[in-house]
């Protein structure tokens, strides 16, 4: 597969799952979480396309909701990260060297937990509800892109542009406006899609291990722990459309990154 | 060479300085506290009060925390509040499993990237290396808990070959290395599959780096054959970034750990860690998570002291 | 004759954009044993692909027409394994920038006896290995035996490859710029040590570079390239006392030479290899083309024992006629503005964990001033502190000493002052492109020092943008452009457009040219020049490259290890160098011509 349409593919799936998630659920007219005991564990049918759960729900409905759910905390969530990994990183980058150095050593502390490990810690501790997890979500994934800015930050700072900008009065706001941010765009464009596809795959591990969205809400995460629950009766419909959906989200996420890396890549 | 390893360990200390210390006002700053999380958000506050004073948690902040070096120092790690056991031993019996586990698991994937790589920065651009950059990408986007999931489906309820749970068949009175054995092959399958698929594609590119370099003209200058620039040659360099990754690598390594641990209810540290974050028994939390960073912080170490006897430039600076 | 290489009608395509683009066409040549041939090319000339393609070590994709005869076999048509077995037995080669042509990871020995192995077997051949690391020239060998690349200096490096190449004694060396990157003393041993090797070992021997005056002393015969294709070759001597091509003698003429009043400049720039002009590839730059020039390539015209291919050849000329000499006039005389006074620069050492290292320090007491007007030259080997030097001057750097604009020191001014002052000392870098933001248009570059001086109008910035843009020599709709599409000569004019927009009295120039063709270079150095004439400006001007820097200034200060070790009027410095140092230099430097 070339790049370009790598590119495209990523794109378009990515859009494929931004409308199922806001804009499907909106032709959902029948509660999603209705219990329908004569309807139990069917396999997919005309009635039922994507076939019922152990409790008889429409499985069609449960993932319409359950993509609304999670893509709802995943994006605000990746933004957050973003907004602060960036931030972080930049005020590493352009502060004085030993204020670097303290920021740095904290960022190492951190980065030596993986984020699902403080995920996990975090949650058992705070009371889960949506706005907390994309609290969580946002709060803790951002030392990566916080270390990749920074460093991006120095190595450029001491490139010849920045110095003859300084030498005719350029202040560090401006250094980091006019030339930092231009110049990094495309690293940030690129790991701001890859921290998408993240956000999307912690939120599922947390729901599939019974630490994210809350029920009644349904998620990808929490409705596949939920069929691994019943696994003995051979659910399939329940486990392929959630894993295939969170599937696709990473895909997306990983096209489109590799996709813009390869076109910008070259670009510096 | 020495000088560089008193370096980073001195560095590591800091780190982990840090990190115990980021640990423990992380637990106790979090809104509720710990009492809150044992009795619940509907606690009344004389009960919460005694709890608090049971645990010492009504002391100062700043006593509690030189209380929580002096116990750690001896490591004594506190006690399980659900299961009533001291942290430290409980910890040690997963712990084993765990590495059993992911001794088998690492070195598999490494190996596999090793040799997918090779092919796929020696056949770069044609179509063996499209066919395992088709394979990385697949098995990147996977989630485990999906791949888990499918697995278990196929091996254990459609053709009942493998069993699904656990780390030894309960029925039987002496179960032996068979029935280990039988139990890891799911787990380990999972971890090797997601691992290889970003280390490869890590080794990949360095290989179709190396490959690219002015060296490796010379050396076909030289009249040096291709099988013997690979191996003499390019091999030596293209592993630095493998090992650096392979060293970064250990605690999301271990974090697909949680998700593959609690599919197959393999009674490792990252089961254990599941189980306590779901029952908020936050001793135990804490001292994992104390270890996994332990384990991250000797893991970029050991990274650096393979590269360093790996690159003669490392340790010249 | 006793041709060692055969060379017949190569050409050499590799796949750009989805095509195949031609980049060598048609190249004929021969070298006989004990020969040294100087293939000459600017950079994108085809060269370093020919000399590639001739041990058909060129990049995958590559395609190859022709035939090269070495030993009774046409390469072009061996199979591989049987092509390797030639590789390095009977055909040696050395690359431009030793450090990276050699494994970082494996000792220098070690790759050394791996040449020698290859074709003949055997153990470690330690006894081989010091033979000829000696024949090369590096000292006490035996200890060095377990030392790898990093630990060896630049020259040495390339010692060593050559050391590798001649392992089975080979009868052709071909060595693609091994001299560039080098410091010119350093170049000038290297490029001695060949020629004596090729004596001694009657070798034939392939000399590519981009450089004339690097080959000058040694070669036996020249073949210029220009755009893929051989515009005149013959012997060397004739070559460069009658060049008959035109592009020959431009090039010629534009090389800075000691004691040299006006350089010739070559307008334009090296076409592309997917857009160069049909017919002959100089036409459009060539100032005696005639308009059957463009139509087809002209054939070959033989003179004696130079071959050009041109319609309309250079007359022979007197030479000593054709060089200007330096007029011998007072030295100028100049009101001081810039005055530094025991400017010593300390890098901190690297601060461990246990303890600082000592700090080295880069610049030791550095004393001169400036007149308005006035250019003065700094030359130095990488390392001597001469870059060092000029940004301390810029403020870049903490330093000891001080540095005195118009009678004011720097450490006296603080603030918004500090800043007006800095502005008034700009710099032109060595590489253009990494000098300019790539995601900023050319016209938002220059306007840089314009917006952050003040607030100006949209519409007089502009215009303003585009005169600076029309001084440098531009044409003013390159405003829209990025940088990525200049040539190196079009990027460096712009930079200095953008050091002119901040109105500065003293613009530094850290090696302005030298990652800049020879046929360039000339051009951006009678620019500056015109441009210090005009605006009474001031320069200091930094180089490696003594003939560069005597060209331009009116004064040169000579750095050695840190220190300025002469500084004099450029005149007097040539005439009577005082220091050993300043005498090695101006030898190493091109001599005029004809003289």
């Amino acid at each position: 597969m070339n790049n370009r349409g790598g590119l495209l593919a990523g794109l378009a799936l990515g859009g494929l799952i931004f409308c199922l998630g806001f804009i499907a659920p909106l032709l959902v007219t029948a509660d999603p979480y209705a219990i329908h005991p004569a309807y139990a564990l069917q396999p997919p049918s005309l009635m039922f396309p994507l076939g019922t759960d152990e409790l008889g729900r429409n499985e069609l409905w449960l993932i319409l909701s359950g993509s609304f759910a999670t893509l709802s905390v995943a994006l605000p969530a990746a933004a957050l990260a973003f907004a602060s990994g960036v931030a972080y990183g930049l005020a590493c980058g352009l502060a004085p060297a030993w204020v670097d150095h303290v920021l740095m050593r904290l960022l190492d502390a951190v980065l030596a937990l993986p984020s699902l490990i403080v995920l996990l810690f975090f949650a058992a501790l705070v009371p889960l509800n949506n706005i907390s997890l994309v609290l969580l979500l946002g709060l803790i994934s951002w030392p990566a892109l916080a270390r990749l800015v920074r460093n991006e930050a120095l190595a450029q700072r001491g490139r010849d542009f920045v110095l003859a900008a300084e030498q005719s009065g350029a202040s560090r706001f401006y250094v980091a406006r006019v030339h930092l941010l231009r110049v990094m765009a495309p690293v940030l464009v690129v790991n701001g899609t890859f921290m998408v596809g993240d956000a999307i795959f912690s939120l599922s591990a947390l729901s599939f291990l019974g630490l994210g969205v809350q029920p009644p809400q349904v998620s990808w995460g929490s409705l596949l722990q939920s069929a691994l629950n019943i696994i003995a009766l051979d659910p399939w419909w329940l486990i392929l459309p959630p894993g295939l959906l969170v599937f696709a989200s990473l895909l997306a996420a990983s096209l489109t990154g590799q996709g813009l890396l390869a076109r910008w890549g070259n670009a510096r | 060479m020495m000088r560089m390893v008193a370096r980073r360990l001195a560095a590591s200390g800091l780190s982990i300085f840090i990190l115990v210390t980021l640990v423990f006002f992380m637990a106790h700053l979090t809104p509720g506290g710990p009492a809150y999380s044992i009795l619940g958000l509907k606690a009344n506050a004389t009960s919460v009060a005694q709890l608090n004073a049971r645990l010492g948690l009504n002391q100062p902040l700043l006593q509690q925390y030189g209380l929580w070096w002096w116990h750690l120092a001896h490591g004594r790690l506190g006690y399980s509040y659900l299961l009533n056991r001291p942290v430290g031993a409980l910890l040690w019996r997963y712990e084993l499993n765990t590495l059993v586990f992911y001794a088998i698991a690492i070195s598999l994937s490494t190996g596999l990237s090793i040799l997918l790589g090779l092919a796929q920065g020696v056949y770069f651009g044609r179509w063996p290396a499209r066919l395992i950059g088709a394979f990385q990408l697949g098995f990147y986007a996977l989630p485990p808990f999906f791949i888990a999931a499918m697995l278990v489906l196929w091996a254990c309820v459609r053709h009942r070959w493998l069993p699904a749970s656990g780390m030894v068949d309960l029925r039987l009175a002496h179960p032996g290395i068979a029935s280990y054995a039988a139990h890891l092959v799911l787990p380990v399958i999972t971890v090797t599959l997601f691992t290889t698929a970003s280390l490869s594609r890590y080794f990949g590119e360095a290989v179709h780096e190396e490959l690219g370099r002015d060296y490796v003209r010379t050396a076909r200058a030289k009249g040096v054959g291709f099988t013997a620039i690979l191996f003499t040659h390019v091999l030596r360099n293209a592993l630095r970034p493998l090992v650096t990754m392979l060293g970064l690598s250990l605690p999301y390594i271990f974090t697909g750990g949680v998700i593959v641990e609690s599919v197959f209810n393999y009674p490792g540290l990252g089961w254990l860690m599941w189980r306590s974050a779901l029952a908020q028994d936050y001793p135990i939390l804490i001292a994992i998570v104390l270890v996994i960073g332990l384990l991250t912080v000797l893991g970029n170490l050991l990274a650096d002291v393979v590269n360093g006897l790996l690159d003669p430039r490392a340790s010249y600076e | 004759m006793n041709a060692v290489l055969r060379v017949e009608n190569l050409s050499a395509a590799l796949p750009r954009g989805g095509r195949d683009v031609p980049i060598v066409e048609g190249l004929n040549l021969t070298i006989n044993a004990g020969e040294m041939l100087a293939l000459v090319g600017e950079s994108g000339s085809g060269k370093t692909i020919a000399a590639l393609s001739i041990m058909r070590l060129l990049p995958p994709g590559a395609t190859l027409t022709g035939g090269v005869w070495l030993g009774g076999q046409n390469l072009a048509l061996l199979p591989e394994s049987a092509l390797r077995r030639v590789r390095g037995r009977d055909a040696g080669m050395v690359f431009q920038n030793p450090l990276a042509a050699l494994n970082p990871s494996r000792t220098v020995a070690s790759q050394i006896a791996e040449a020698w192995r290859v074709h003949n077997g055997g153990g470690k051949n330690t006894a081989r290995v010091l033979e000829l690391l000696g024949e090369v020239g590096i000292p006490n060998a035996a200890a060095r035996l377990g030392d790898y690349p990093h630990q060896f200096s630049g020259g040495q490096r390339q010692r060593v490859m050559l050391a590798m190449a001649l392992a089975c004694a080979p009868k052709l060396l071909i060595a693609d710029e091994p001299t560039s990157g080098l410091d010119p003393l350093i170049a000038r041993q290297i490029m001695e040590l060949i020629a004596r090797l090729r004596r001694e070992l009657n070798m034939a021997v392939l000399f590519v570079t981009h450089d004339l005056s690097v080959v000058e002393a040694h070669a036996d015969a020249v073949q210029m390239l220009y755009a893929g294709k051989s515009v005149e070759w013959g012997s060397a001597k004739q070559f460069f006392t009658h060049p008959r091509h035109p592009y020959s003698e431009a090039l010629l003429g534009s090389i800075a030479r000691v004691g040299q009043a006006r350089l010739h400049n070559i307008p334009g720039s090296l076409p592309e290899p997917e857009a160069r002009p049909p017919g002959c590839r100089f036409a459009p730059r060539c100032a005696h083309c005639q308009p059957d020039c463009e139509a087809a390539f002209p054939p070959p015209s033989q003179f004696g024992a130079t071959t050009a291919a041109c319609f309309y050849p250079r007359p022979v000329q007197d030479r000593h006629a054709g060089v200007e000499a330096l007029p011998v006039t007072a030295p100028r005389r100049f009101i001081t503005q810039l005055q530094v006074q025991h400017l010593s620069v300390r890098y901190a050492g690297k601060t461990g964990w246990f303890g600082a290292k000592a700090a080295m320090p880069a610049l030791r007491d550095a004393s001169f001033s400036l007149g308005r007007g006035e250019c003065l030259g700094v030359v130095g080997e990488s390392g001597s502190g001469k870059s060092t030097l000029g940004r301390a001057i810029l403020q870049m750097l903490p330093y000891e000493g001080q540095v005195l604009l118009e009678d004011t020191d720097f450490a006296a001014l603080h603030g918004a002052a500090r800043c007006a002052r800095r502005r008034r000392l700009q710099l032109v870098f060595q590489d253009p492109r990494e000098s300019m933001n790539p995601r900023l248009r050319i016209g938002e570059i220059i306007a840089e020092p314009l917006r952050l001086q003040g607030q100006l109008p949209q519409a007089a910035l502009r215009e303003k943008v585009e005169t600076l843009l029309r001084r440098v020599g531009l044409n003013a709709q390159l405003a829209g452009l990025f940088p990525g599409t200049l040539s190196g000569g079009q990027a460096q004019r712009v930079a200095i457009a953008r050091a002119l927009a901040a109105s500065p009295d003293i613009i530094v120039l850290d090696e302005p040219t030298s990652s800049l063709d020879v046929s360039t270079q000339a051009m951006l150095l009678n620019l500056l020049k015109d441009i210090a004439y005009t605006d009474a400006l001031s320069y200091i001007l930094i180089s490696h490259d003594f003939a560069v820097v005597s060209y331009m200034a009116d004064r040169i200060a000579v750095l050695h290890e840190g220190r300025i070790v002469e500084l004099n009027d450029t005149a007097a410095l040539i005439a009577a160098p005082r220091h050993a140092y300043t005498a090695a230099l101006i030898a190493a430097a091109p001599q005029p011509r004809g003289v």
